[in-house]
């Protein structure tokens, strides 16, 4: 963190020295960006700066500043309409969309931070040339400046356009998101009929109790807060436990065929999860195969004597509890392939001189698997384990491919906040703005979500995996 | 004698607990399969295997097309997209993967970090963001747009390259830097030649992508024009509340026709998928 | 005002005339439309596209696209992006709240004019030619703001007449001691706020709507008729409890139907032909049977829903977009939708014709007609009836413990009613 502040700091005193010490085209460059260069005469760079800056003022005049100006208020003009029969045609106002103000400002704040950002560097720059020139060196030409693109400045060449794709596609997106938890937007103010504007914390605050919300929303959050938790921890772990101990059932040295056992597996991960989850969801549904077969062979019968169940046929995805269990099952199904590729590829690189001095010392297999394998896959693949739990904290497509449209709560407090006992936050939020519009609520759960990610990653990975083992092996 | 038949029988058990395992493992599969070769085109609850076997939905599938199920052309629509998808990942995932492998650059750890934390936010959150930024571009309904979803942010998934690429020697690159190679060289003649199992990996994983997903699919071609579809939401919408009787068993066809090239796929995949991921994985 | 009128349509008349004459000099303008209804629909939808640019090829020439999006989500997607949504769609009636209020429809009121100078109809004349609970369920402060398509969104009883007699069909208590003797089930949909809340209407209870999107609900007093929310529920325990009765899972109807397991079942027209083929010669429907509280037999009633077409608030070329919903909801488009579709019309004369009144679904539809009554409620109705009907089916309320029962209707009634957010 510290190194953080440290390396701003840095960068802001380069900048006031550049602007201190540098010369008149230096200071000129404040202004007219291509200044500096034109004056160590590399002409093209003056002129790619040049159009750059007009560029981005043209974008700030045509298009960021009506958006930006509204930014405040999220837009004063509601929509309005005539009908005009000459051109059959509805002629509307010139009236404002909040969700739009909100999205093309803030990509205008982004576009005029990375002006500024190069801004500053260019100012740093030219005074580098500066010096230069006045020590005598060598100027580069702009084809030699090009080359080093390819060179020692290639991580730029290679990180331009695949930053720009996060930044447009996940970064921006994320960011609005996060504004939108501060602001009214939901089911009554939805652009573009109608306008929503800024609420500060009011979303937040009546999430934790604080009115303004059907009074159970609380109540739902810290069960499916509680819900979410427990599958992230058994679809993590049973996923990681079953692939190890399949990879050494499949990899041991009585296995015959391991190759052709290995590729049975797989093909239940090859087909599209779409398509295996709705059909396992209609193979356990409560009219569906599985229960057939279970009420002929009396099992049925059997579990409602014993008073486990009380409905006409087993309810494997349609009650509390049966739900919980089965999903996690079938993300056993699902999942333990995946984890057992990975557990054989780690398996292979077991320092198997460790392992024959612990059968020369006639250790059982339990304590070879206890003793050996376990701390070794542990010590491998730690952090990826806590990735995937933070996946699974986010699995939005086994839940919501099994139950929805088919889980009916039968709590009532739960249904009166939208929720349902197997939802995770994620599914919960996906519903709240698809079926209920309200996206201002669900940003706050997404805010939850990522604060909870956060600690739980920055825990992990501070206690479990000590030290950045980066280095270590390059 | 007794010594060698306990062991026999030892492989034997192990070799049924196997079995006994594959076979719970692939009754869906299985039950998908058998379902697609039924008569009845309805959900069939009463036995496991169909009453009585035909091929008419395979034929109505790929020859047949209506207005609900236009099979053949969402195949190409989503080959397509697969395509691009995949050329545009796999070449930023690399990009990304070296740039933080093998250089050393100011930025590097921040932008790593950066990385981290925007892997932490849901993306379902900011899925309706990203619908109307492409919007904004004009970009919905066009697979264009589709592929940009797909395919932009994959940089973010660059760590399993990045462990692989790290297990290259740098001896070898420092080697080609004294040589006067430079940067660009290097990736492209030494470390791109070394890496081909993890190049496989990134070429298949995000060649499969948009035949899974639907979700992203369903948002952004939301005109409701079946020949645009993909497979997967095509499918998807066959499950529908009053289509489910008569398509439950295309859906199963058009199920079992998508895993096969997506199968095939995933055998060659596997092997260096186990190469990819554990490279990665050991080396830090 | 008539003068007025008159002179209304003279000028639009001679307006569009003289436009008519001024555009066949060059080339006709080419008008875009989007057209979005269920799958099942799809090919009359074509038809009946290309009937309406036949009917308007002098004024202009249609591109006329036909999306797929189901009646049940349309309200889902087209509230998601208003404006990507299609010029013109269809929906049912419990979706016209939200859409209006979020902008999604045109107010048809101010297309009157256009109407009459292009369609030789007026809104009036519309009004009059639809039933009226389709045109009060479309209305909204006297203005109308989609065209009734049909008026089959209800649900009455499918049975087989060759195991049960009409006798066993009057009651629940004799429909379901009949099944169980022939060793089939009754099967109705318990977790949907559309099917359970029959037994509340039967018995005099009522849902509402208020303006700022709110629902009202009495279910935890007592109604007009003088039964307790508590007596109705007890009775439907009482079904749901009896060995020969199925809770069927929401949109798991028509399998059910299929599997053969019924004799009888509670859906709509959508599920004739499933009915027909499973029940065979014993096809045969009616109205919903009386249950019972106490000692009274109290008539079930229903939700009768009706299904629109309308234009989208947003449309670009909204003239035409509304032009093209009047078409596709006139008579001789719902006669087609009921040739080919079986889908029940709204049209007066179309609902009277001996087609229909032939039907058996058709006439079970109007029989039970009587009994059913326009559901007007807010998105907050759903998840908590949904659940309150799931209760119902596990039976996880013991019949005898009115406080419970109490308790389950305070919450549903609490949930119910929440401030839209």
């Amino acid at each position: 963190m510290s190194g953080f502040f440290k390396a701003i700091g840095k960068w802001f005193s380069t900048f006031g020295e550049a602007v201190v010490h540098g010369d008149a085209f230096v200071k000129l460059s404040l202004l007219w960006m291509g200044a500096g260069y034109a004056r160590r005469k590399q002409y093209i760079k003056a002129l790619i700066m040049t159009v750059l800056e007009v560029a981005v003022i043209a974008f700030t005049f045509t298009f960021a500043v009506q958006y930006v100006s509204k930014f405040g208020t999220l837009g004063t003009v509601q929509m309005e309409k005539v009908f005009n029969m000459e051109t059959m045609k509805s002629e509307f106002n010139d009236y404002d969309n909040s969700f739009q103000i909100l999205l093309y400002s803030l990509i205008s704040f982004v576009v005029w931070f990375a002006f500024i950002v190069i801004w500053m560097r260019n100012v740093v720059n030219v005074r580098r040339l500066q010096v230069e020139a006045e020590l005598g060196h060598h100027i580069n030409t702009f084809r030699e400046d090009m080359r080093t693109y390819l060179d020692e400045k290639f991580h730029i060449t290679l990180l331009t356009l695949p930053v720009l794709g996060i930044v447009i596609f996940t970064a921006i997106p994320i960011l609005l998101l996060i504004l939108v938890a501060f602001t009214n937007y939901d089911q009554n103010h939805m652009p573009p009929t109608s306008l929503f504007w800024w609420v500060g914390f009011d979303n937040f605050i009546s999430l934790f109790g604080g009115g303004g919300l059907t009074s159970t929303f609380g109540y739902a959050f810290v069960r499916v807060l509680g819900w979410t938790l427990v599958w992230a921890f058994f679809a993590t772990f049973t996923t990681y436990i079953g692939g190890i101990l399949l990879s050494l059932l499949l990899n041991s040295s009585k296995t015959r065929l391991p190759k052709l056992w290995r590729t049975l597996f797989v093909v239940t991960i090859a087909v599209p999860q779409f398509v295996s989850l709705l059909l396992v969801r209609n193979f356990f549904s409560n009219g569906g195969i599985v229960n057939t077969i279970c009420a002929n062979i009396g099992l049925t019968g059997f579990l409602r004597n014993i008073g486990l169940i009380s409905t006409s046929y087993i309810p494997f995805l349609s009650a509390p509890g049966w739900a919980h269990v089965m999903i996690i099952l079938i993300n056993i199904w699902i999942g333990v392939p995946y984890q057992m590729l990975i557990a054989t590829g780690v398996l292979m690189n077991l320092p198997s001189d460790q392992l024959e001095s612990a059968r020369v010392d006639g250790a059982s297999p339990f304590q070879i698997f206890r003793k050996i394998t376990m701390p070794y896959m542990l010590f491998v693949t730690g952090p990826a384990l806590v990735t995937d739990f933070v996946k699974n904290i986010n699995n939005f497509n086994v839940i919501y491919l099994l139950t929805e449209n088919v889980y009916t709560t039968t709590n009532q407090a739960m249904a009166n906040s939208q929720a349902k006992e197997v939802d995770l936050l994620v599914t919960w939020l996906f519903r709240l703005t698809q079926d209920y519009y309200n996206y201002k609520m669900a940003s706050v759960i997404g805010i939850m979500v990522f604060i909870i990610c956060a600690v739980f990653t920055l825990f992990a990975f501070n206690k479990l995996i000590s030290g950045d083992r980066e280095e270590e092996y390059q | 004698m007794t010594g060698s038949k306990k062991k026999q029988r030892g492989i034997f058990l192990h070799n049924l607990l196997i079995a006994a395992l594959a076979i719970f493992w692939l009754i869906p599969i299985i039950w998908l399969v058998t379902t697609s070769f039924s008569a009845y085109s309805g959900m069939n609850t009463s036995t496991f295997f169909p009453q009585e076997w035909s091929l008419t939905h395979y034929k109505q599938l790929l020859f047949e097309t209506d207005t609900v199920q236009q099979f053949p052309q969402w195949f190409m629509n989503t080959f397509i997209i697969a395509c691009f998808t995949c050329v545009i990942s796999t070449f930023f995932v690399l990009m990304v993967a070296y740039a933080t492998s093998v250089m050393r650059f100011p930025m590097r750890k921040p932008l790593m970090n950066m990385a981290v934390i925007l892997n932490l936010f849901p993306g379902m959150l900011a899925m309706i963001a990203v619908y109307f930024t492409l919007k904004s571009f004009n970009l919905t309904n066009s697979y264009a747009g589709l592929i940009m979803v797909y395919s932009a942010s994959s940089g973010l998934g660059y760590l399993i390259a990045k462990g692989f690429f790290d297990t290259v020697p740098r001896a070898l690159c420092e080697s080609a830097r004294i040589d006067g190679c430079n940067e660009a060289r290097i990736f492209t003649n030494i470390i791109i030649p070394m890496s081909r199992p993890i190049i496989v990996y990134t070429v298949i994983s995000s060649f499969l992508t948009p035949w899974m997903d639907f979700v992203y699919a369903k948002m952004i071609l939301n005109a409701g024009i079946s020949s645009k579809y993909t497979v997967a939401i095509g499918l998807y919408k066959m499950l529908d509340k009053s289509l489910i009787n008569s398509y439950f068993t295309i859906f199963c066809c058009g199920g079992v026709i998508v895993s096969i090239p997506i199968s095939i796929l995933f055998m060659i995949m596997q092997k260096f998928y186990v190469e990819g991921i554990t490279g990665g994985a050991v080396k830090g | 005002m008539k003068l007025k009128k008159a002179l209304a349509v003279a000028l639009a008349a001679g307006m569009t005339m003289s436009c008519a004459m001024c555009v066949s000099a060059d080339e006709l303008e080419t008008i875009s439309l989007t057209v979005w209804g269920a799958e099942e629909d799809q090919d009359l939808l074509g038809e009946l596209a290309s009937g309406f640019a036949e009917t308007y090829a002098e004024y202009a020439n249609f591109d006329i696209q036909i999306g797929v999006e189901s009646e049940s989500t349309a309200k889902d997607t087209i509230l998601t992006d208003v404006e990507a949504a299609a010029d013109v769609f269809a929906f049912p009636d419990d979706q016209l709240n939200a859409l209006v209020s979020a902008g999604a429809l045109l107010n048809l009121e101010e297309y009157d004019e256009m109407l009459q100078a292009y369609a030789g109809t007026s809104l009036e004349t519309i009004k009059s030619e639809n039933v009226e609970g389709s045109v009060d369920a479309a209305s909204i402060d006297g203005s109308l703001y989609a065209f009734p398509r049909a008026a089959d969104n209800g649900y009455f009883l499918y049975y087989n007449a060759s195991v049960l007699s009409e006798e066993d069909v009057a009651s629940w208590d004799s429909l379901l001691a009949a099944a169980a003797e022939a060793g089939g089930k009754v099967g109705m949909v318990l977790n949907s706020g559309w099917y359970n809340a029959s037994f509340f209407y039967g018995a005099g209870f009522t849902t509402g709507l208020n303006d700022d999107g709110t629902t009202t609900i009495d279910w935890n007093g007592t109604s007009e008729d003088g039964y307790t929310g508590v007596q109705v529920t007890q009775a439907m325990l009482e079904i749901a409890a009896n060995e020969a009765f199925m809770a069927i899972a929401d949109g798991d109807t028509s399998n059910q139907i299929a599997s053969g397991d019924l004799v009888a079942v509670v859906s709509g027209t959508w599920d004739a032909e499933a009915c027909q083929t499973a029940f065979g010669d014993g096809y045969a429907a009616t109205k919903l049977p009386t249950y019972t509280i106490g000692e009274d037999q109290v008539q079930q009633g229903s939700v009768s829903g009706y299904k629109y077409v309308g234009a989208n608030g947003y449309s670009e070329n909204s003239g035409w977009a509304v032009l093209l919903a009047a078409y596709m909801t006139s008579e001789s488009s719902q006669e087609e939708y009921f040739t080919q579709r079986q889908s029940g019309p709204s049209n007066i004369a179309v609902a009277s014709s001996d087609a229909v009144l032939e039907n058996v679904a058709q006439a079970a539809l109007a029989e039970q007609s009587a009994y059913g009554q326009v559901q007007r409620v807010g998105d907050k109705y759903w998840d908590p009836t949904a659940t309150f009907g799931e209760n119902i089916a596990q039976g996880t309320l013991a019949v005898d413990d009115e406080a419970a029962i109490q308790e389950a209707l305070d919450t549903l009634v609490e949930g119910v009613t929440a401030a839209i957010e």
